[in-house]
């Protein structure tokens, strides 16, 4: 099956902005798809070149097989987008945005609008310039939303929602996954990416650094450690395990870490007697770090 | 199919109607804010014209000819002629001109800064169809402004007896749409090539300013009287003293499509920052 996005060496430097480089990347159908980066990297340059904000300094992209510069409005009547700090005429209430953007795409049924503004718990009836932030990033949310879109486009979109209404975010967009909608989701989140995504790609300082499905990057990542024994132990048999790091040994905690499997490691500690054992999973946050290396730039 | 959406985009047409019509919304009060003020002024200056027609008459008169032809005050022999040389020479098509810089810029640059166009653009809308949209709906907000000024002063002059020449002062606020609606398309041109409402303004503006000041300085010099070729407002003119030119009009109107054309073309294949 045709990938739903599609991009090929895609490069867009302006000015002293590094933008996006030779990102070559394919999202499938159905695909939640992440992508991960911190402010900066170039995430919001990617999105904005794939709707034609932005005219590529190289490369293509290319949206349901069409081009994304010489195709883009066609692009854009199957696309809901999300941009990144959502901002719009703030006198306008959330039911004239709304409208006025049904016109623009053709589209007189405003019902699932009104059924997502129950859903978000927002009224449309108030100007943008009164709403919350949270409450405005609900009516953006919608505006991507309402016309049911093939391919949903957001650039953080739970920035501003409370707890709950990010719960419901997610439970809404694993909806639209059962529906076939693809969704590209540009985040720093790492927690977000992680609860929601299939596969993510990490951006780095305007480059692809890595697509990876999450579930392997869990699988392979590393594992924490913080042991307590009931006697003194000897840290070189901890020291031997493959692929073990950070270890330490104070006051009887040792703590360390082991890539990949843990089974050698449990194995081994089961020759022990254990007062207490804590083994925790990394956060897609450490495994940012494993990628980004501790460099932020 | 898992979705609702429209594969096929509206027509421009469509689109071109739902923008004109959301622009004039945006600026449903400027109708009253600018037609409102220039009436009022317009209209104070006919209501005090039975009062002063005789002094004035006399100190024209005394005037030196270079001044009188520099300012179009040939003669005040009427009210339509004094709104002329008091209102419609500099004050309402300076204002207007700036007016329409402004009305063609903020749904554009001034959007763009704002971060509004990344929403607005995720709809299938050309951007060419919105650059028309700002130049249309000015166009419409520039007529009824205008249409405001000459009722309140026509309904002032009729108040006070000022005697104001119907076709005279018809013609002479007509005569003012072309020239800033050429300016409208002057901003737009711009906007296909800047990104910020203020630079866009400034350089507009200034070009007005510059535009008045060489076909005023034209007027008085021979040395500079050449250079009035490129100023609009030497094909501007004077309606009320020297008739409607309706070749100038056109020329003026003409030239705005052309550089809105133009504005449009540079806007759409920009990048939107």
């Amino acid at each position: 099956m045709a990938p739903v996005i599609r991009t090929e060496g895609l490069t867009k430097v302006y000015g002293e902005d590094r933008g996006i480089i030779d990102l070559s990347l394919e999202c499938g159908k159905g695909e939640i798809f992440g992508f991960l980066g911190p402010n900066g990297s170039g995430k919001t340059t990617t999105i904005r070149t794939l709707l034609d904000l932005l005219h590529p300094s190289s490369g293509r992209a290319e949206i349901f097989g069409l081009d994304s510069r010489s195709q883009s409005r066609a692009i854009r009547a199957r696309v809901g987008n999300l941009p990144g700090g959502f901002a719009y005429e703030k006198h306008l209430t959330g039911r004239e945005l709304i409208q006025l953007f049904a016109r623009l795409r053709g589209i007189s049924d405003l019902g699932r609008a009104e059924e997502l503004a129950q859903r978000f718990d927002v009224g449309l009836d108030q100007p943008l310039k009164q709403l919350s932030r949270g409450n405005v990033q609900k009516i953006a949310l919608i505006q991507a939303l309402f016309h049911s879109p093939e391919l949903l486009i957001l650039d953080e979109p739970t920035s501003g929602l409370d707890p709950l209404m990010q719960a419901e975010f997610i439970r809404l967009l694993e909806e639209e996954r059962g529906r076939g909608v693809t969704v590209f989701l540009s985040s720093h989140d790492l927690d977000e990416v992680e609860r929601i995504c299939d596969r993510v790609a990490i951006i780095r300082s305007a480059r692809l650094v890595a697509i990876e499905d999450v579930h392997d990057m869990h699988r392979r990542a590393m594992r924490h450690f913080v042991v307590r024994f009931d006697r003194p132990v000897e840290l070189e048999p901890f020291a031997a395990l493959p692929g073990v790091q950070q270890l330490e040994l104070v006051d009887g905690r040792l703590t360390f870490s082991v890539s990949g499997t843990a089974d050698a490691a449990v194995k081994l500690l089961a020759g022990y007697t254990l007062t207490d054992i804590e083994i925790t999973h990394p956060s897609l946050e450490e495994l940012f770090m494993t990628y980004y290396g501790g460099d932020h730039e | 199919m898992s979705s609702g959406a429209p594969v096929s985009p509206p027509g421009s047409a469509r689109s071109l109607y739902a923008i004109v019509r959301h622009l004039l919304r945006l600026q449903r009060w400027a109708p009253l804010t600018w037609g409102l003020s220039l009436g009022l002024s317009c209209a104070l200056v006919a209501a005090i014209w039975p009062s002063i027609s005789d002094s004035i008459s006399q100190a024209i008169a005394s005037y030196p000819d270079a001044i009188k032809e520099a300012f179009s005050i040939e003669q005040l022999s009427s009210a339509d002629q004094y709104l002329d040389v008091e209102m419609l020479s500099l004050i309402v098509p300076l204002a207007l001109a700036f007016f329409a810089i402004r009305s063609v810029a903020r749904p554009l640059v001034g959007a763009e800064e704002n971060s509004y166009l990344d929403a607005l653009l995720s709809v299938p809308l050309d951007r060419r169809v919105l650059a028309a949209g700002a130049m249309i709906s000015t166009a419409i907000l520039l007529a009824v402004i205008l249409a405001i000024i000459w009722l309140m002063t026509w309904a002032a002059g009729l108040a006070v007896g000022a005697g104001i020449g119907l076709e005279e002062w018809t013609l002479g606020v007509v005569n003012v749409w072309p020239i800033a609606f050429a300016f409208g398309g002057f901003a737009l041109l711009l906007c296909g090539m800047l990104h910020s409402l203020a630079a866009v303004t400034g350089v507009a503006s200034g070009t007005l300013i510059a535009m008045y000041l060489i076909d005023l300085l034209g007027k008085l010099s021979p040395d500079v009287e050449p250079l009035r070729v490129i100023s609009a407002y030497r094909y501007y003119g004077s309606a009320v003293q020297d008739g409607f030119d309706l070749s100038h009009a056109l020329g003026l109107t003409a030239a705005g499509v052309l550089l809105a054309v133009a504005g449009a073309v540079l806007f759409n294949r920009r990048d939107i920052r």
